[in-house]
Parts: structure tokens; sequence; C-alpha cells
């Protein structure tokens, strides 16, 4: 699936980038983290704000995680980190990258140890 | 470690050594501790559980694992789960009670004999309260939170760091197979903290005003600054989180353990 913007112009990718800045302090460096984030859309075929958007619906009382969305997610980024080779390690931390671009979005997510 | 040092060094840990086992004496004294906490009538609602994380077969503990918690348990070698046996008080009849008429700490100084326990105290309201849920359940818990509490400060007193959480009350009675009349109440995470013990710093709290009153309602109990200062020298009262290099630490543990960023 072709993105029909540059991805660092999504709305949530820039949540995400500010997230980053916010929680460490220093302007983050993306380019690494946009190139995982844009593996990860070709995978589900869904850009990046479709991606939270998916996670997400709006009630009476505002915003609620959609609980099965986020199950397919973490699933998929499961998938996602382990047929990407490399080791345990640098698997695990390409997971991280895209758990991390859900989390800086509002949509609480954990991962595992390491293997 | 004194006690005012104990409770001052209590975090809620969430990065915990995943490698380093927990000496099984320390988890006896942190259960000996809950053992001796402070109990309505002496009947002890507390229930414990505890498991060894590497013992559970995987396909418990991620039954166990809740959106909030699942890392935190991967993390933490010792969960203990903490249940509230409700059908205790009528098992027990009120003979709890009465040990303590028998140990002498309720005396006919203060109105209590085997004869008000056996005619009054249970009949005519242990037994009636227990029927009463929305009452009793609440105060059954109140109680084995204490006795947790209890637990905890220990965990710290010797050394470790723990966390307490609260999981799917469906589940964990399911998992350990517990009597039916045992409720969920909290798992307690136990290990070495992978952090440093400050942690980031002592928690944010309420201001002391806004939670305490004297005499009545809306009169706040006055916060003596004196006070304050002897409990910052008897290390109850810590820096205040957050710490200047707690991001930094953070960086470091969420590297080390391969965490989200």
């Amino acid at each position: 699936m072709a993105l029909d913007q540059p991805i660092a112009d999504y709305e949530t990718a820039r949540t995400w980038r500010n997230g980053l800045k916010e929680q460490w302090g220093d302007e983050p460096d993306m380019t690494a983290r946009f190139d995982a984030l844009e593996r990860f859309c070709v995978l589900t075929g869904r850009d990046p704000d479709a991606m939270i958007a998916d996670c997400t619906r709006l009630v009476e009382t505002g915003k609620r995680i959609r609980i099965k969305a986020r199950r397919e997610y973490s699933e998929k980024i499961a998938e996602f980190q382990e047929a990407s080779g490399g080791t345990p390690r640098e698997q695990q931390k390409l997971g991280n990258t895209v758990r991390s671009f859900f989390i800086h979005n509002g949509i609480f997510m954990q991962s595992g140890l390491a293997g | 470690m004194e006690f005012k040092e104990v409770v001052g060094r209590r975090r809620s840990i969430r990065f915990f050594d995943p490698d380093r086992p927990v000496e099984r004496e320390k988890i006896q004294t942190i259960l000996e501790t809950a053992r001796l906490a402070s109990c309505a009538v002496n009947a002890h609602w507390l229930r414990a559980i505890v498991v060894n994380r590497d013992d559970l077969p995987e396909e418990k503990r991620n039954m166990l694992k809740t959106p909030v918690a699942a890392l935190t348990l991967d993390l933490a070698p010792v969960h203990i789960y903490f249940f509230v046996d409700l059908g205790i008080v009528n098992r027990i009849k009120g003979s709890r009670l009465k040990q303590l008429v028998d140990a002498g700490a309720l005396a006919p100084s203060h109105g209590w004999s085997h004869k008000f326990v056996d005619d009054f105290v249970y009949p005519q309201i242990l037994e009636p309260m227990t029927r009463n849920l929305e009452g009793y359940v609440p105060a059954a818990f109140a109680d084995a939170g204490g006795a947790a509490q209890n637990a905890l400060l220990a965990a710290f007193d010797e050394g470790l760091g723990a966390c307490l959480n609260t999981p799917n009350p469906m589940l964990t009675k399911q998992v350990f197979g517990v009597p039916e009349d045992w409720l969920s109440m909290w798992v307690m995470l136990v290990g070495y903290p992978a952090e440093s013990w400050e942690a980031g710093g002592q928690r944010p709290r309420p201001d002391f005003e806004e939670l305490y009153y004297e005499g009545e309602y809306g009169k706040p109990f006055r916060r003596d600054e004196a006070v304050v200062e002897k409990l910052k020298a008897a290390k109850m009262i810590t820096a205040p989180a957050p710490l200047p290099d707690r991001k930094d630490e953070i960086r470091r543990l969420t590297e080390e353990l391969g965490l989200p960023e």
C-alpha cells in the first residue's frame, strides 16, 4: 500500500514525534522510526491515521479504545517483528518502535521481554 | 531499616530485574508480616497464593495478564495473589474473638466475655453482617487491604521492590481454583528493582490539608512544618518526583530491557 502523503505529514505521525520530544526532552531522530512505521503500514494496508482511528471510537462520554482492534494490531506488530529478521533483540526493537507510535497516540500497549 | 524509612522508600516498582530470584525466606517474611496485621474480630480474611513466575505455565501466565500489568507480570519473578475469604466469619463463629478474651486482649474491663460473643456478637452482629453483602464485602476488603499493606511494606524492608495490581477476578479464581467464597483482591508483584530505590522520587500526593480534617469536616488538620522537617530527617519524606535524572534512568531501563520508548 502506498501512502498518499509523506509519512511525517500524517497527524498521528506528528503526534508521535511531539510525544517523544515531550517525553525525552530532545528532538527525536525520526528517520528510522518513520521507516519502521511505513513498513508496518505496508503490512497492514493502512495509513498511520487510519490505524489509530481503527483503535478508537467515540462514545457519548468521549473516546474509547477498541480492545479487539488494539489486540489485532498488537498481534500484527508481533508478526511484523518476527518476520523482520535480525537478532531477537533487534526484532524486539523494531516492534517496540511501532508500539511507541501507538502509545504516543494514546493507545495503551505493552510488549513482552526481548527473547 | 527503621519504620519511617521503610515508608519513605516504598514506591510502586515497575521495573524489576527479571533474572534475579527472590529468596524464599523473604517471601515468608512478607507473609508473616501480613499475618500480624490488625484485624477486625480477629477473623483474618486475607489469603495469599504465592507464585514463582517461571513455574507458572505460559498459558496461565497469559491468562493472568491485564492490559496495564502484562509487562510487570513478566518482569517480576514472584507474584503474590491476594484473596478475601468471605466464608471465614461463619466458619469460625466468633471462636477467634474468644481466643482474644483468653489471651487477655479483650477483657471484662471492656465488657468482653465468652458468653457475650456466643450469645450476642456472633449470632446478632457477625452472622447477619455476612448476609448483607453490600456492607460485608467492603468491610472484609478493607481489612484484607490493611494486611496486604503490611506485606507491601515488608517487601521494601527486605530490600525488595513491589507493586500492587488488580487482576481480573474471574480469571484468578479460575487459574488458582480457589474456593467459591474467596474473592480476588490484588496481586503483589515482587522482585529486586532494576531501577534505583528512589525510582524517580517520592510520588506526588494531594495536599495534606485537602485529605485530613480536625474536629469536623472542612476544618483542615494543620500541618506543622517542624514535623515535616523531622520526617525528612527520619527519611520518611524524601525528595519528590521527578528527580532530575529520572528520564535518563527510564531511557537506560527501556534500552536494557528492550521496551518501547
